[in-house]
């Protein structure tokens, strides 16, 4: 043992330089953040609870039931069935699930939706006593959407996976390319006398 | 003071014996009542002071900055079930956290709290003191051995080694305070260390001081020597197999023995209830202050010297424990000891 080492030992030195790094975070401010009281800022990205995004001129999901979601979720937490419709005999959507609680959140579904008619919302605090609660239906989704909707403070909503980075935008589908920020408020589709009434029933909806 | 007219209406006098036992029992429920406040306190305290060094906040929720939170904790510990293992020594199982409480508890009994508040102001304080905290230790043998649990087992065992070893250095640290105080007795101690302009043995005595705390930290089990109760090991240690009151008991003499050891070291190394002559020299008015806030003062600082090197220092390994008491601090207190007699002896 060296003499500076045995100077070092005798004065605690390290344990010294110790208890002034501990007395300093002292005087700092806690990092804590006091949860129902306080909130985290969401940042952009954030993938929370599923959504539908409820569609303007339609007001109903632009779902059109091509699978890709089913098919590329990992989890393969996804259920469609599709239906014919008699008069038409165009397909249609007739079912479309997503058990939340095997969903592991990679937001695959959304970025491939060629429609971007599917979106991971910012909420975060949608726990719930039973299993049937967290199985999202298609009505459960629109739903969803509603509420996170009226939650924004925004006028419009873009979410940063409909067109991820690092991909050639020429090579998405036409509707994924053009899709702009869709709004949160219920837009008014027709006669514009009964508006008012209109909104206030979407709302309650 | 009119006492004797007031206590004279009862037939008391105040030289007869029924007086001064009533003033004593006054005294006590005094000393009892302020040192369970100071024990809740000290549990909120500690919590708090050790969620700010770790950048967190500690209790927030009851009341305003959780000030509540021990009285919560009292209520709660009140009311849980009381367990005690079917294997168990009921009855040795019950006494050991009431010789815990009971042996730091009576501590408090010679420790001069001022000059004129003291429960009993007997010529072999020091000694006095030596012997009840090496009572505590039974308790923490007793409760390993009863629980007839390896956890509470091996606590006790690793308790009683600890104590046993760091007693004989705390003790040769306290006996050059004695030799420089030429007595035992804590007040007479307090009283001899008016003589420096300091007026504190804590600078002549630096090495005995260190030592001495050391020790304090290993007599109390506290971190970095709290092996008898090491989480990561022994779950709890000693007292695993209790609950309830039993536990808050446990719980509770800890925390007093923290407060008399750093009594202890307040009375026999910073003056007890005296500030430094110097200071009030050069400030008068400090002379106003009253006995008890500089008693209390320096007791709150050595409180929180115990929380802070909590928060910064891990848990010894067991033979590293047991190296630093024998190789070093008992051979460092004997030669400060030396020293101090050689020095007394020729001055």
């Amino acid at each position: 043992m060296t003499l500076k080492e045995l100077v070092k030992k005798v004065l605690f030195l390290e344990i010294l330089k110790g208890m002034a790094l501990t007395f300093k975070m002292m005087c700092t401010r806690a990092v804590t953040i006091q949860y129902p009281k306080q909130r985290r800022r969401i940042y952009a990205g954030f993938r929370g609870r599923h959504a539908f995004v409820r569609d303007a001129k339609t007001d109903k999901e632009k779902c059109i039931a091509c699978m890709r979601c089913a098919n590329i979720c990992p989890s393969q937490c996804i259920y469609i069935a599709k239906k014919k419709r008699p008069e038409d005999g165009k397909l249609y959507l007739a079912q479309y699930d997503i058990e939340a609680l095997r969903c592991i959140y990679c937001g695959y579904c959304v970025e491939t939706c060629p429609v971007c008619a599917l979106v991971l919302t910012e909420d975060y605090e949608y726990s719930a006593y039973t299993k049937q609660e967290l199985y999202f239906t298609k009505e459960k989704l629109l739903a969803n959407w509603d509420e996170f909707a009226s939650k924004q403070k925004e006028e419009t909503y873009f979410n940063k996976f409909w067109r991820p980075d690092g991909i050639d935008s020429s090579k998405m589908p036409k509707a994924k390319r053009e899709q702009g920020p869709v709004p949160t408020r219920p837009v008014v589709v027709s006669e514009p006398e009964s508006s008012p009434e209109k909104n206030e029933k979407k709302e309650t909806d | 003071m009119n006492f004797n007219e007031i206590f004279g209406a009862f037939g008391l006098q105040s030289t007869s014996f029924l007086f001064q036992l009533l003033i004593v029992l006054v005294k006590i429920a005094v000393v009892v009542a302020i040192t369970m406040l100071h024990v809740a306190y000290a549990t909120y305290f500690e919590r708090k002071i050790i969620g700010h060094m770790q950048v967190r906040v500690g209790p927030m929720r009851v009341g305003p900055h959780g000030l509540l939170q021990p009285i919560a904790d009292g209520v709660k510990l009140f009311f849980k079930e009381d367990v005690i293992p079917s294997n168990a020594d009921r009855t040795v199982f019950k006494i050991a956290p009431l010789v815990a409480v009971f042996a730091t508890l009576s501590s408090l009994a010679v420790i001069p709290f001022f000059d004129t508040f003291y429960i009993a102001n007997i010529n072999v304080g020091i000694l006095y003191l030596f012997a009840m905290s090496s009572l505590g230790a039974y308790s923490l043998i007793m409760s390993g051995w009863a629980s007839n649990s390896k956890y509470s087992f091996l606590g006790g065992l690793r308790s009683t080694a600890q104590v046993v070893s760091y007693e004989i250095a705390m003790a040769f640290s306290l006996v050059s305070i004695m030799l420089m105080a030429g007595s035992m007795n804590l007040i007479e101690i307090v009283q001899a260390q008016q003589q420096y302009w300091y007026g504190m043995y804590l600078i002549p005595q630096f090495v005995a001081y260190v030592v001495f705390m050391i020790a304090a930290f290993a007599e109390t089990n506290r971190t970095p020597f709290d092996l008898p109760e090491a989480e990561s090991e022994l779950v709890a240690g000693y007292f695993v197999e209790y609950s309830g009151m039993r536990f808050a008991l446990f719980f509770l003499g800890e925390y007093i023995g923290m407060i008399v050891m750093s009594s202890l070291a307040v009375v026999c190394f910073w003056g007890g209830w005296t500030a430094p002559p110097i200071l009030i020299e050069l400030i008068p008015p400090l002379a106003m202050v009253p006995g008890i806030v500089w008693f209390l003062l320096k007791v709150y600082f050595h409180i929180f010297l115990f929380y802070w090197v909590r928060a910064t220092v891990p848990r010894y390994r067991y033979d590293k424990l047991m190296a630093l008491g024998w190789k070093i601090l008992i051979p460092v207190a004997l030669v400060n000891l030396t020293i101090t007699s050689i020095v007394k002896f020729i001055f």
